[in-house]
């Protein structure tokens, strides 16, 4: 008998202690008094990670109905983390979720229909790509904070070395420009990273991606179930590519870090990478530079791969209408204040935002804004992250060890339909 | 066990807690593991059964191949080295020398450090264009190297931060071993004339072997779970060419949520180190008797 009594007393004071911390966060839910409390996730570390926070600070000090309540912890596996507590309907109330990465979510009812909650003036004010964007089966599942389209930034101190007074304005001339660059100069023509590092060679593939679509291709068939860039165009795209590692006017084996160091030592002249960059190199010293939209290389308009971060908010267990509520305030302040993001280097969404003389006064990008009318977003689908990184993998093969255009395209092609079918 | 007492009951009640947990953490995870090896599950959908095609896929997918095959290599060149490196390390904190226990400190010292942090030290020593290796070289005149974005070197050096790191862990299981050898054996045989290489290998050898054995199994399961230091250093890069299994499990499990078919890999991985274990318990042991 004693015994008995025993085991449920230990029974008893395991259950306790591993539920505690369920019964803690119950708790603080049904607290309904004065202001709403939300919380929030975000995957933004260093600069970005700053200038949110200021934000949030902000829109805190902004109004007295909702306190947002920034979780300071930042995740190093920010999408691991976000799914399980998707799964276990756990989340905090608002998270960012990459346009890209929101049909791994939105088809599976983990996000809230915001199409009731939005107002239709906040609407009004987005084009209609970018929120289309984030639309699944006709709802709206998030809406954009900004985009970030790939851009070229390009050395103005190395370009007039080496006499170059026009941007080059098609892959021949660009190719030239990068000879020209290296010959009178001896830096890099370009710097675009080829070779995985801390992360995968994304670039190339941001730039294959912008070279299809500059000549009116698509990457996949429309409908989204086989790839579609196994064409000429994909075949110029990747010759593209490979011809600046094999004249010797890009470096091999170049990672990403790498080629963002070199280009604030000013060891090259053209940089490719996305906007975000800007804000780290408006801090160096001495480097004298410009952004630009990527440049319409190989067709009429300058096409460019863009991704976007989106506020969504999450299915909760117990799903709470005012918490909804503040929630979208919150996604609302936040995009209407896109000029404090846009610090970070991304462009705002928001017609209205564009328009702001805050905007118009900080450095670079306005000029680059006008991008955002010409980017083209990931295709909504679960396996675009195994798509994205795979061919990346790929095309760093193909550039690095100069790989035969037609086989190189042929097996990504293969690749790329054996991933599709796996869904 | 008290001798005659074969009431067992209280030491089941003090073990409840620990099992409690162990149940829950360890046995629960890997049933439900192995059950959704069986199903088609992106975590917040309903799975759906799909029998064994998850395993069928596995093999006519040539990146689970090479994968394991990247695995394997690691395996083959870390095993060896880091034995005879541990053992070597563990004979100089044994010896006589005034520096020995110095030397055992030192030696043991990288181990204590965080996956993440040696890992990011050798990623930086070892970057191409601004690391200090290629900086040496280049001032001694060679040309700088690929460290980590070659695919000929790019497993070594990953290897290289491998045997820095973890050696001094075998160090330490051999130098408990060697400790055990009484001196007399030591004694007798230098009186016989024996000298210091003699001793090494007629003596201290021979009567580690237990050591030995333990070490080996101990490093083989490690190496076959290596994924923290690839993943760090070269992303599994460049293109691909060290992509190890566990990389390509976790990828598959939680970037691209195909959770069934990365149970499926893991449960085959498991059964590749249940395996070699087995075979070298076996082989090694019988060698023994």
């Amino acid at each position: 008998m004693k015994k008995k009594l025993m085991v449920a007393l230990a029974v008893l004071l395991a259950a306790s202690g591993l539920f505690a911390q369920g019964s803690k966060e119950q708790g603080q839910s049904q607290k309904a008094s004065g202001p709403v409390e939300i919380t929030f996730w975000s995957l933004f570390t260093g600069g970005d990670g700053e200038f949110f926070d200021a934000m949030v600070d902000e829109f805190n000090k902004s109004q007295n109905e909702v306190v947002m309540k920034n979780d300071t912890v930042k995740f190093d596996n920010y999408y691991t983390k976000l799914t399980t507590a998707l799964a276990a309907k756990n989340a905090p109330d608002v998270v960012v979720c990459h346009q890209a990465n929101l049909m791994s979510y939105a088809p599976n009812g983990a996000f809230v229909a915001l199409d009731d909650y939005v107002s239709k003036d906040v609407l009004d004010d987005f084009p209609a790509a970018p929120l289309d964007a984030c639309r699944y089966n006709g709802k709206l599942y998030s809406l954009p904070l900004d985009v970030h389209p790939i851009v070229m930034y390009y050395n103005t101190d190395i370009l007039s070395q080496a006499g170059i007074t026009k941007l080059p304005s098609t892959a021949d001339e660009f190719l030239q420009a990068s000879k020209q660059v290296k010959e009178k100069t001896g830096k890099w023509g370009m710097l675009v990273d080829n070779t995985t590092g801390t992360y995968k060679a994304y670039t190339l593939f941001r730039l294959f991606y912008s070279m299809i679509y500059q000549q009116h291709g698509t990457f996949l068939t429309d409908d989204n179930k086989a790839a579609a860039f196994n064409t000429e165009a994909g075949a110029k795209a990747l010759d593209w590519l490979k011809e600046g590692v094999a004249d010797g006017v890009n470096p091999n084996g170049l990672d990403y870090d790498a080629a963002m160091n070199m280009f604030k030592l000013g060891d090259g002249a053209f940089y490719f990478n996305g906007v975000w960059a800007t804000g780290t190199l408006e801090k160096v010293d001495g480097l004298h530079f410009q952004a630009a939209p990527l440049p319409a290389l190989m067709g009429p308009e300058p096409w460019a791969w863009g991704g976007s971060h989106t506020l969504a908010v999450p299915v909760q267990k117990h799903m709470d209408e005012t918490k909804v509520k503040a929630a979208v305030t919150f996604i609302e302040w936040m995009t209407g204040h896109g000029e404090m993001w846009a610090k970070a280097g991304h462009i705002p969404v928001r017609s209205s935002v564009q328009k702001k003389e805050a905007f118009k006064a900080l450095p670079y990008r306005p000029g680059y804004a006008g991008a955002a009318g010409y980017v083209k977003a990931c295709p909504g689908i679960p396996a675009w992250e195994e798509i994205y990184g795979t061919c990346s993998d790929l095309l760093e093969a193909a550039v690095t060890k100069n790989q035969d255009t037609k086989t190189a395209l042929a097996n990504m092609e293969k690749t790329v339909n054996d991933i599709l079918a796996k869904y | 066990m008290i001798p005659g007492n074969k009431d067992n009951r209280d030491g089941w009640l003090f073990s409840i807690p620990f099992l409690s947990v162990f149940g829950l953490f360890m046995v629960y995870p890997l049933a439900f593991g192995f059950c959704i090896s069986f199903f088609k599950w992106n975590i917040l959908g309903t799975p759906s059964f799909i029998g064994l095609k998850n395993y069928l896929d596995l093999f006519a997918d040539p990146k689970f191949f090479s994968s394991l095959w990247h695995t394997l290599k690691f395996v083959l060149i870390t095993t060896p080295v880091l034995l005879v490196l541990g053992f070597l390390m563990a004979l100089l904190a044994t010896s006589k020398s005034p520096l020995a226990s110095a030397m055992e400190t030192v030696f043991f010292m990288p181990y204590i450090f965080s996956m993440t942090v040696v890992s990011t030290l050798w990623a930086w020593l070892m970057q191409k264009d601004f690391g200090i290796f290629n900086h040496w070289l280049t001032q001694l005149g060679l040309p700088p190297v690929g460290w980590l974005t070659s695919d000929k070197v790019a497993i070594w050096s990953v290897c290289i931060a491998t045997f820095w790191w973890t050696a001094g862990f075998n160090m330490v299981l051999f130098t408990a071993g060697i400790k055990q050898i009484p001196k007399e054996v030591y004694e007798s045989a230098s009186i016989d004339g024996a000298g210091g290489w003699t001793q090494v290998f007629h003596i201290t050898i021979p009567l580690v072997y237990r050591t030995t054995i333990l070490c080996l199994i101990l490093q083989v399961i490690a190496s076959f779970n290596v994924f923290g230091q690839v993943y760090v250093m070269t992303g599994g890069g460049p293109a691909g060419s060290t992509r190890v299994l566990v990389q390509y499990i976790y990828e598959n499990g939680f970037k691209y949520f195909k959770m069934g078919y990365s149970a499926a890999m893991s449960y085959v991985l498991f059964a590749i180190i249940l395996l070699v274990s087995l075979i070298q318990y076996l082989i090694l042991d019988r060698k023994e008797a």
